[in-house]
């Protein structure tokens, strides 16, 4: 929850520790999705250190908050993040993407703790989130649904269906982000199917539209904390991101969703990319 | 006071029966959801479900992907959704949701299809949905249950509610003859054996039921002895009853309200060659579309009707004597 101790300099170290922890053990794979990791990192880091009311000890905890990550490829950041958290032990974050790995690229709910919906055929994360909010809404609870979708993967029509039906149904307990990173697979978004203007879009649908930058702090806290006072109509953030963030091999670059780690030397490119250096926890 | 009559199901249309029994199930148990994709007045939910219990009645709109993705997550919070469409929408529409938000993340919902194959009639060949049994029987995870009158559909439904376990449901929407007692049990390990004989075997489900039942009943009188085994639940498959039958009979046939392809007779095929090959003759919609046009018109086109189930047995059986 919510703690005065959280520093400018204590989360930007934490935000070090975990860019440096998730690409290791990524690399070590041979391959992952790095650049939808990186860009998510702050917005992470705040909602599962200072928004998100959890108990690891008690992961299906009825009255915590959720959070689906629909862009489920960047399972790895929250991987990393649940870890410290203390819902698994922060040695497993050396089997990301291993055979018999309880932490698959993809979110997976059975297989991993912490981890509310299965998640990675994109598009669908937010429909499941919809239902979660509507479960609590008729149960009277008063927990809220936090969903992170992509931006390429706001190209499917499953993500405005879900728009039509929160609003419809007046899910004022979802709040979901938008990692706008402006970067798909196959080229920026601009290029491969303009989202643009992506805030008008969501206001017209209905939803309570912010905007952030998705690796300042306060803005992330501050436009948490608003989404959280919205009433009537479910709330959209739309973060401005980098994909491939803090990294010096990957920032900014469109050819960094999927990166491959074929040896030692594309390893060490990569891990010299970052600021510091930490000791691994696995 | 006295209380309402017991409503009389066998009288009723199929889609009355779901309506009042997801009702039913609804008032004992407020975690029972009815999920419509805006076709709630043609199964019936519009009004029986609706106005009776509004707060677990959610009309989606046209929506099937999103109606599967919102059953997910409230299965995922401990409800028990029923997500209800035309088989063509309920199924290949969202097979994707379906494998990954419902199977995959073995969350409970019932994914119900409505007016199965031929039943589809006037909507024709863009409705019209023979891959139903195959593509759902194909996805780990999930359970196929096609019951043949309102009863069994009754036992089902309250097996699906009681149960927590991904599963796809053929629902006829017509009215069709009673074959069960009111009291009828459903176990999903178990087929009927609704006939008794020694010449053929003739393997059936849902729709097809009844007309497989009347072939064998006919052909009795010229002296062919039909053993009917009706399939409640095409997956999980009970296979002792097939091989048991086949042992004792040497030949097959099966009947569906589906493509030949993948669906009851693939199920039959894989266990028979494998375990006990014998011969094997399969009925039900060659690799074809749907098209517009009444079940009799589709049974002759494609040789599925109650005169080639009689037939195909006739050959079967005659080619073992």
């Amino acid at each position: 929850m919510e703690n005065e101790a959280w520093t400018r300099e204590r989360l930007d170290r934490l935000a070090a520790e975990f860019r440096f922890v998730v690409t290791d053990a990524i690399c070590r794979s041979g391959v992952g999705h790095l650049g939808g990791v990186m860009s998510l990192v702050e917005i992470v880091i705040t909602l599962y250190f200072r928004i998100l009311n959890l108990r690891p000890e008690e992961p299906d905890w009825p009255d915590r908050d959720r959070l689906i990550l629909s862009k489920g490829h960047a399972g790895p950041i929250v991987y990393t993040a649940l870890a410290y958290k203390g819902f698994f032990p922060k040695s497993w974050l050396c089997t990301i993407n291993r055979n018999g790995t309880r932490l698959p690229s993809h979110m997976d709910q059975i297989l991993t703790p912490g981890v509310e919906m299965t998640a990675g055929s994109l598009g669908q994360g937010l429909s499941c989130a919809c239902g979660m909010a509507l479960a609590a809404k008729r149960d009277g609870k008063r927990h809220r649904v936090y969903c992170i979708i992509g931006d390429g993967e706001s190209n499917e029509g499953q993500i405005w269906e879900a728009a039509l039906f929160a609003a419809h149904q007046r899910l004022d307990n979802l709040i979901a982000i938008c990692d706008y990173n402006k970067m798909q697979i196959d080229g920026r978004t601009a290029e491969v199917l303009e989202l643009e203007p992506l805030a008008d879009k969501w206001r017209a649908f209905g939803w309570e539209t912010f905007e952030m930058d998705g690796h300042d702090w306060d803005d992330i806290h501050a436009t948490l904390l608003r989404a959280r006072e919205v009433t009537g109509r479910p709330a959209m953030i739309i973060a401005h991101t980098v994909k491939g963030k803090g990294n010096r091999e990957t920032e900014g670059l469109v050819d960094c969703h999927n990166v491959k780690i074929p040896d030692e030397a594309t390893y060490r490119r990569l891990m010299e990319g970052l600021e510091c250096r930490f000791e691994l926890p696995y | 006071m006295t209380p309402p009559a017991a409503p009389n199901f066998a009288d009723m249309e199929m889609r009355l029966v779901y309506a009042h029994t997801l009702s039913e199930l609804i008032a004992r148990n407020p975690d029972v959801y009815c999920l419509e994709a805006d076709l709630g007045k043609a199964d019936a939910s519009i009004p029986i479900v609706s106005t009776r219990h509004p707060a677990n009645f959610i009309n989606c709109g046209v929506q099937e992907a999103n109606m599967i993705g919102v059953a997910a997550g409230l299965a995922r919070e401990g409800k028990i959704p029923f997500c209800s469409s035309f088989t063509a929408f309920a199924t290949r529409r969202c097979y994707d949701q379906i494998t990954i938000s419902v199977a995959y993340a073995n969350n409970n919902v019932k994914i119900v299809g409505t007016s199965p194959g031929i039943t589809q009639g006037p909507n024709g060949g863009t409705h019209m949905c023979f891959q139903d049994l195959a593509i759902m029987r194909a996805m780990p995870n999930m359970h196929v249950y096609s019951p043949a009158d309102a009863h069994e559909l009754r036992a089902v439904l309250f097996h699906m509610a009681a149960t927590r376990q991904p599963t796809y449901l053929q629902l006829i929407r017509l009215k069709v003859p009673p074959l069960f007692p009111e009291d009828v049990a459903f176990d999903p390990q178990r087929a009927r054996r609704l006939h008794e004989g020694d010449d053929v075997t003739l393997v059936a489900t849902g729709y097809m039921t009844r007309f497989a039942l009347d072939a064998a009943r006919g052909l009795a009188a010229e002296g062919i002895g039909v053993e009917v085994l009706h399939y409640p639940s095409i997956k999980p498959f009970d296979r002792e009853s097939l091989l048991a039958s086949a042992r004792r009979t040497g030949a097959v046939v099966t009947v569906e309200n589906q493509s030949i392809l993948g669906g009851l007779g693939g199920a039959v095929c894989e266990i028979l060659s494998e375990h006990h090959p014998v011969r094997v003759r399969r009925l039900g919609v060659p690799d074809r579309f749907g098209e517009v046009a009444d079940p009799d018109y589709l049974f002759e086109k494609h040789g599925f009707g109650p005169r080639h189930i009689a037939q195909a047995c006739r050959d079967l059986a005659r080619r073992r004597n």
